[in-house]
């Protein structure tokens, strides 16, 4: 089957070359056009030929409040097991956002600097800073430029202004915060004396 | 000089730049010899500013001094250039006088006029000066390049400077200086078609005359970006945000509100205690003392009635004892029959007197037989004083029976009395005990009652009641006046929303009336344009091209007789016959007084050039009615918008305050319920325990009341008994009495009976003697019987004596006091009464007084604890937490006041709703955040929140956005973005026209151009066989679009701006063309960004090939020609077709009858070319009236081709040194 049966949108390659790298895409999002590409996949008729034709090739469409993303079909445990890894040092890093005086939240615009200087007067919040493994963290701003970066890389944020390094939280951030309140702790009774305590990911 | 044309014949520099003087001659090739930067391009550009006059467009670089300090350093700096003419030469000075300026002088160049006699150069005064001495004219100065340029090529009006030309050019003449600008601006080696297009298109264009991509792209991403918010703005989503927020807003602001107020109030409250606690406690002490005093004040009163009501009880029982005594008398008296004894006692007299009387008639009858009598008398009286002794005897026995037993019975009577006064005051005292104690619960029990009556009638909390009740009718008074004002507001709103919606249809059908008038009309116009397009096309294969080609003036005598139509048909077949000529078939007519009606090509042309201006006039017509139609819309939005957003504003605000006014309402009526309620249960908790003891006391007295009955039935059972007792002995005892002395009366009876018979005896023994002695016994006999009446009735008298001697002393002593004691004991016991009505009256102020003061007591008791708990509550609990931060200030700032509310259920209100408030504000962030992420960050909207936006920025956010909602700010934007649009295509599709209207010049050049290569002979070298030009079409994507955008324009008019946005189903059309219009301008956008062009220019609109041919080479037709030969031969051609192109130029845009001028071409660096090849350009430079200037590095013999030649040298004081290499021309 080709994709000139689907009658897709011409934009499919590029969601495809996006969310086939794992990447959101958001409604609020700018940058290469990531609104339109948005109003395209939301488009019902669009999202029909979308899901069919990435059925195909083992992808399914996620719909998220105001973003979608990829999901693929048959994933093994493995697989899983490694992105739940990936995923928990953003349980430290939603920690840290939503513990600033100003939440951080969907739509947001920050810069770094304002909350190096944040963690920097606030000894709780530097703590939950330096709690997050990165590996560049000669200072406290270098390490918030480093979570930018790595949640822009994951599009849960865009820069959207390098002059002032301004940056942009994007729907796709929810996914985050779905992901996290969906985790449920448990805590051993201590019948036996194994782990004390873990995370259970619902 | 040369041929006697006009040339610039020399150029002289004095102190320009680092020459102090240099006379150059050109007036015919001339090349400048020297090594780099010794100055030779800087002579070739004073060259070229003759020509050009234009000091940026000489190519000098940004890093480079400007022309005008780098060659006019001093104030004696003079550029001069001599000008040959037909008949003599004159010269141009330029100088600078703050800014380039130009003189023209009548004579040839002479340098006396610019030296002193010790070859220092002049002042430009002192020129001036000099040459006005000498009577040589010399014009004013010429302060624009623009006015010295029409000067020079021939188109300056005034008759002084016109003859100072160096040819006469048309209007185009500006491309002969940019033409000859250009050869020398461009040095590259290679010959890319780029450079001529750009070399033609710069001849033909202005600066002006480009498409600025840079303000095209601006243009497009603004309204890119106004399109995009508006898109963004319009979405669902965003419309559900809008909604939360301001339904978040309101709840923020609300609660925002509540805290404030509380804040001022729990602030009042505590400057209130702060103030009041040491009143307070001082008022409480004195409402303390008040209670002592009054509860003394009332003692001592109620003791004084009390004692007084005590000596009128004794004197009441005294009363009471002796008129109970009295009766008592009165009674035993009647029982005794006392008034039938005192109505015997009033006979005795009367009865006494009869006895005397009837005795002395007994004495009188009695005196004959007085011894007889006497004897007798004296036997009976023996026996009659025998028996009187024995009746004695026996009365006394009867008496002293009678009296013993009478004396028992009083004994018996006595006793009884004893016993039983003993038993009543016994009963008395017990009864007197209960009945005190009773009376004193009753006493209580009645206190209760009028406590009860008085607690029945206060009002609890009153103060308080009547604060809210006041406030709620206040409240109540105010709703209404804003329901009402809302109302109002409301109609207002209504009103103002259909004028305005009247106004928008009204523009709304006056902009489509005009647009379909418009287009009415366009279309007539196009349609006219079709039909002369059509005959255009077809004029020369019809009537008409036929008339053209073979009849000399067909317009002077066919064109005033044939039919138009005619005249474009192609299937008549025309043919010429001489026979018939100047005759309509055969027949001559006269057609000097005939007007023509055919037209000429150009009148065709007009015609079609007038329509399309037409067609333009009516597009910027509309545009303008557009603009103005949006003007309006705007004022209207802007004057309606307002108002209606402020009634609306107002609307919320009453609706707002109306909302709180609810709640406010709400709860003062549930305040109002919990003072009533608290009022009732104060009355209750009061009433409850007066009525716990009312029913102790109640149940008090009934026992009382038990105890007394019970007492009294004892008593009675006691009396009973000792009545019975007394009664039995008492009957006993007269029985006995009676018994016995019945019994002596018996005796009695029987010895009377014995003794009356010796008495009987006796008598009739008298009797006997008496009758024997003759008296009358009968006579006697009834006198005795007589006086035996009377003794018995006077016995029976005496009898009642002691009785009613009793009864008379008693009398007077008691019974006839009886009513006076009476009516003082009645007195008593009203004063006895007034006495307790007193007492109830004094108890009744006192407790009334007493619970007022206790209450106030208690509530200046419970007020101090009250003040403070909260206090207390205030510094330990809230006064280190944030929420104290918050609204510190208002609560410092609060004044002093009395609440309704205390001082820890402000605080405590205040931490509940603070934890509310921030959840409620971190949602209403929340949305904004949202809201704003989805725009750009510099939208037009100004959506735009900062990360750390303070509660108020929020909510200035949360207004503004409301502004805009009631405003309806949203239209006012589509409207202005669909303008934009509108606009924007309109200015592409005008600028498109006004470029492409150029390639018709562009097709007229570079047809002349391949004519004039046709034209040049290269035979004699063989050379280059050909060189051929020709154009195609564009590949530039940017105008590709671009076209394609000015194509729309006119296929849709400005119809679909309407479009825009628009969801109206009746007009989807006109939104799928908008849509099409949107697409066309991003697609524009983005090739505009991935082209980096900056402007598209007149040579973007068409592609150049060249195809060349040398000697057995042939090129092809190719943009780029990058080798055709050796460097030389790329030289030679690129020369070549520079000069063909400066001919062509020339030539088109002078005037034709101006022939007699040579100008200069000036290329730099030909030190490549072959001496062979040098000639051979310098000769085809020739045949086209060129001079030639060019610069060699070196002497190498190139410069003996050239008829002057110029060597440059740099000298130790670093001054460069112009002068002439003497070289003989070998061919020029």
């Amino acid at each position: 089957m080709l994709a000139e049966d689907f009658n897709l949108p011409k934009q499919t390659h590029e969601i495809f070359s996006l969310m086939a790298r794992g990447n959101f895409i958001s409604s609020n999002g700018t940058k290469e056009g990531m609104n339109r590409l948005y109003d395209v996949i939301n488009n019902p008729d669009n999202f029909d030929r979308f899901q069919a034709y990435f059925n195909v090739i083992r992808y399914n469409i996620e719909r998220g409040n105001n973003f979608f993303y990829f999901s693929k079909l048959g994933e093994t445990n493995s697989e899983l097991e490694k992105k739940l890894e990936r995923f928990e040092r953003y349980i430290d890093i939603v920690d840290l956002l939503a513990s600033m005086d100003n939440k951080i939240t969907i739509g947001s615009r920050f810069r770094p600097s304002e909350i190096a200087e944040e963690c920097n007067a606030n000894v709780r919040l530097k703590q939950k800073l330096q709690k997050i493994p990165l590996y560049r963290s000669e200072t406290l701003h270098n390490k918030v430029r480093e979570i930018c970066d790595l949640m822009s890389r994951d599009s849960f944020l865009e820069m959207e202004d390098e002059k002032t390094e301004s940056y942009k939280v994007l729907d796709a951030y929810s996914y985050l915060l779905d992901v996290i309140n969906s985790v449920a702790i448990y805590e051993d009774t201590g019948i036996d004396n194994d782990s004390s305590s873990g995370l259970i990911y619902n | 000089m040369e041929n006697n044309c006009r040339i610039l014949n020399r150029i002289v520099e004095i102190n320009i730049s680092n020459v102090k003087y240099a006379d150059i001659e050109l007036s015919g090739n001339t090349c400048f010899v020297g090594t780099n930067n010794f100055g030779k391009t800087s002579l070739q550009r004073a060259i070229l500013f003759f020509y050009s006059a234009n000091s940026r467009g000489l190519g000098i670089s940004a890093s480079q001094k400007p022309f005008e300090e780098h060659y006019f350093r001093y104030e004696n700096s003079y550029l001069i250039y001599e000008i040959s003419t037909e008949d003599k030469s004159f010269f141009v000075i330029v100088y600078r006088h703050n800014k380039i300026v130009f003189r023209f002088v009548d004579a040839p160049f002479d340098p006396d006029f610019f030296f002193t006699a010790n070859d220092e150069a002049m002042k430009i005064k002192e020129i001036v000066a000099g040459l006005e001495k000498k009577g040589i004219y010399i014009s004013n100065q010429i302060d624009t390049f623009e006015r010295y340029r029409n000067i020079i090529f021939g188109t300056e009006t005034d008759k002084q400077l016109s003859k100072f030309h160096l040819l006469k050019g048309n209007e185009k003449y500006q491309n002969i200086p940019k033409s000859i600008t250009n050869v020398f601006l461009s040095s590259k080696s290679s010959v890319d078609s780029r450079f001529i297009k750009d070399f033609i298109a710069n001849s033909l264009t202005t600066e002006n005359s480009s498409i600025k991509l840079e303000q095209v792209e601006r243009q497009l991403r603004q309204f890119n970006e106004k399109y995009s918010d508006i898109e963004t703005y319009l979405k669902k989503e965003s419309v559900q945000l809008i909604e939360l927020i301001d339904k978040k807003y309101d709840q923020v602001h609300m609660l925002k509100g509540s805290q404030i107020e509380m804040a001022d109030k729990l602030g009042s409250s505590l400057r209130f205690a702060e103030n009041q606690n040491e009143s307070m406690r001082d008022a409480s002490k004195l409402k303390e003392v008040e209670l002592e005093k009054l509860e003394a004040d009332f003692k001592q009163s109620k003791d004084n009635i009390e004692n007084k009501q005590n000596d009128i009880r004794e004197e009441i029982g005294y009363y009471d004892r002796t008129i109970r005594e009295s009766n008592k008398k009165l009674k035993e008296y009647s029982e005794k029959n006392i008034e039938e004894a005192l109505v015997k006692n009033q006979e005795r007299e009367k009865l006494t007197v009869e006895m005397n009387i009837a005795r002395r008639e007994y004495e009188s009858l009695t005196s004959n037989v007085s011894s007889i009598e006497l004897k007798y008398t004296s036997l009976i009286e023996q026996l009659r004083n025998d028996k009187s002794a024995y009746v004695n005897k026996i009365n006394s026995r009867t008496s002293e029976i009678f009296n013993h037993y009478n004396e028992l019975q009083l004994l018996q009577k006595n006793e009884f009395n004893k016993s039983d006064v003993e038993l009543k005051k016994k009963r008395e005292e017990s009864l007197i005990e209960i009945n005190s104690e009773e009376t004193a619960k009753q006493i209580e029990f009645n206190q209760m009652k009028s406590e009860e009556k008085i607690i029945r009638s206060t009002r609890f909390y009153e103060q308080e009641i009547k604060n809210i009740e006041n406030e709620l009718a206040e409240l109540r008074a105010v709703s209404y006046k804003n329901k009402s004002e809302r109302a109002i507001k409301h109609n207002m709103a209504q009103t103002i929303q259909r004028e305005w919606e009247n106004i928008e249809i009204k523009l709304k059908t006056a902009l489509t009336n005009r647009v379909n008038q418009t287009n009415i009309e366009i279309i007539k116009l196009k349609t006219e344009i079709k039909e002369i397009e059509q005959k255009l096309d077809i004029q020369n294969d019809a009537f008409y091209g036929f008339l053209e080609k073979n009849v000399k003036n067909w317009h002077q005598n066919i064109g005033k007789v044939v039919n138009e139509k005619l005249l474009f048909r192609t299937d008549i077949s025309p043919k010429l016959k001489k026979e018939t000529i100047d005759t309509l078939y055969g027949i001559s007519l006269n057609l000097e007084p005939v007007e023509i009606v055919s037209k000429s090509i150009e009148e065709y042309q007009f015609d079609k050039n007038e329509r399309l201006a037409q067609i333009r006039d009516l597009e910027e017509s509309l545009t303008q009615f557009q603009t103005a139609n949006s003007e309006e819309k705007m004022l209207a939005a802007d004057k309606y918008g307002k108002s209606l957003g402020e009634m609306k504003e107002d609307a919320k605000v009453l609706s707002y305050s109306l909302e709180l006014s609810d709640k406010r309402e709400q709860k003062l009526v549930a305040e109002l319920e919990d003072w009533n309620s608290k009022a009732g249960k104060e009355i209750e908790d009061s009433l409850s325990s007066n009525r716990q003891r009312l029913n102790i006391i109640e149940e008090e007295l009934s026992i009382f009341n038990k105890k007394k009955n019970n007492l009294i039935n004892d008593f009675n059972k006691q009396f009973d008994k000792l009545k019975n007792y007394n009664e039995d002995r008492l009957k006993d005892l007269k029985i006995k009495q009676e018994t016995e002395i019945s019994e002596i009366e018996v005796e009695k009876k029987n010895q009377v009976k014995e003794y009356e018979i010796k008495e009987g005896k006796l008598s009739k023994e008298k009797d006997s003697n008496f009758k024997k002695k003759g008296v009358d016994s009968k006579q006697i006999k009834i006198i005795e019987d007589k006086m035996k009446e009377i003794k018995s009735l006077l016995k029976d008298i005496e009898q009642y004596s002691q009785i009613i001697s009793d009864y008379l002393k008693d009398k007077r002593e008691i019974f006839d006091k009886l009513p006076d004691m009476i009516q003082k004991k009645e007195e008593f016991i009203k004063s006895n009464n007034d006495l307790s009505v007193q007492l109830e009256e004094v108890t009744a102020k006192y407790n009334l007084k007493r619970m007022e003061l206790n209450k106030q007591k208690r509530a200046f008791d419970e007020e101090l604890i009250n003040f403070n708990n909260g206090i207390n509550f205030y510094t330990n609990n809230f006064r280190e937490t944030p929420v104290y931060s918050k609204y510190s200030d208002i609560i410092e700032r609060a004044e002093a006041k009395r609440t309704n509310y205390n001082i820890l259920d402000l605080c405590t209100q205040l931490l509940k709703n603070d934890s509310h408030f921030n959840e409620e504000y971190g949602t209403f962030q929340r949305y904004v955040n949202e809201f704003t992420g989805k725009f750009r960050i510099d939208n037009h909207f100004n959506f735009i929140i900062r990360n750390d936006a303070s509660l108020g920025e929020y909510e200035r956010f949360a207004q503004n956005l409301r502004s805009f909602i009631n405003e309806n700010k949203i239209e006012l934007s589509i409207a202005e973005t669909a303008t934009q649009i509108g606009l924007v295509t309109d200015s592409i599709a005008n600028k498109v026209n006004e470029l492409s209207g150029q390639k018709d010049k562009i097709q007229h050049i570079i047809t002349l151009i391949a004519e004039d290569f046709k034209k040049a002979e290269f035979d004699e070298s063989k050379l280059i066989e050909f060189i051929k030009i020709r154009l195609e079409e564009s590949d530039n994507k940017v105008y590709k679009l671009l076209k394609r955008i000015q194509e729309f324009r006119q296929e849709n008019g400005l119809v679909y701006n309407e479009g825009l946005f628009n969801t109206d189903f009746a007009t989807g059309q006109k939104r799928e063309i908008s849509g099409k219009a949107v697409k066309l301008l991003e697609q524009l956008r983005n090739a505009i960004k991935e082209q980096e062009q900056e402007e598209i220019r007149l040579q973007d609109l068409f592609e150049l090939k060249f195809n060349i041919k040398e000697g057995m080479n042939e090129t092809g037709w190719t943009h780029k020609i990058d080798s055709i030969g050796s460097t030389g031969t790329d030289i030679l051609v690129k020369a070549i077709i520079y000069i063909t192109l400066l001919h062509v130029f020339i030539k088109e845009s002078s005037h034709r009858s101006s022939k007699d001028f040579k100008v200069h071409c000036i290329i730099d660096e030909v030190g490549q070319i072959s001496s062979h090849y040098l000639r051979e350009l310098l000769r085809f430079a020739k045949n086209r009236n060129i001079m030639m200037i060019n610069g060699l590095p070196n002497k190498s013999g190139l410069e003996s081709h050239y008829k002057y030649t110029y060597q440059f040298r740099r000298e130790e004081n670093n001054n460069v040194r112009i002068f002439p290499s003497i070289v003989t021309e070998v061919e020029a």
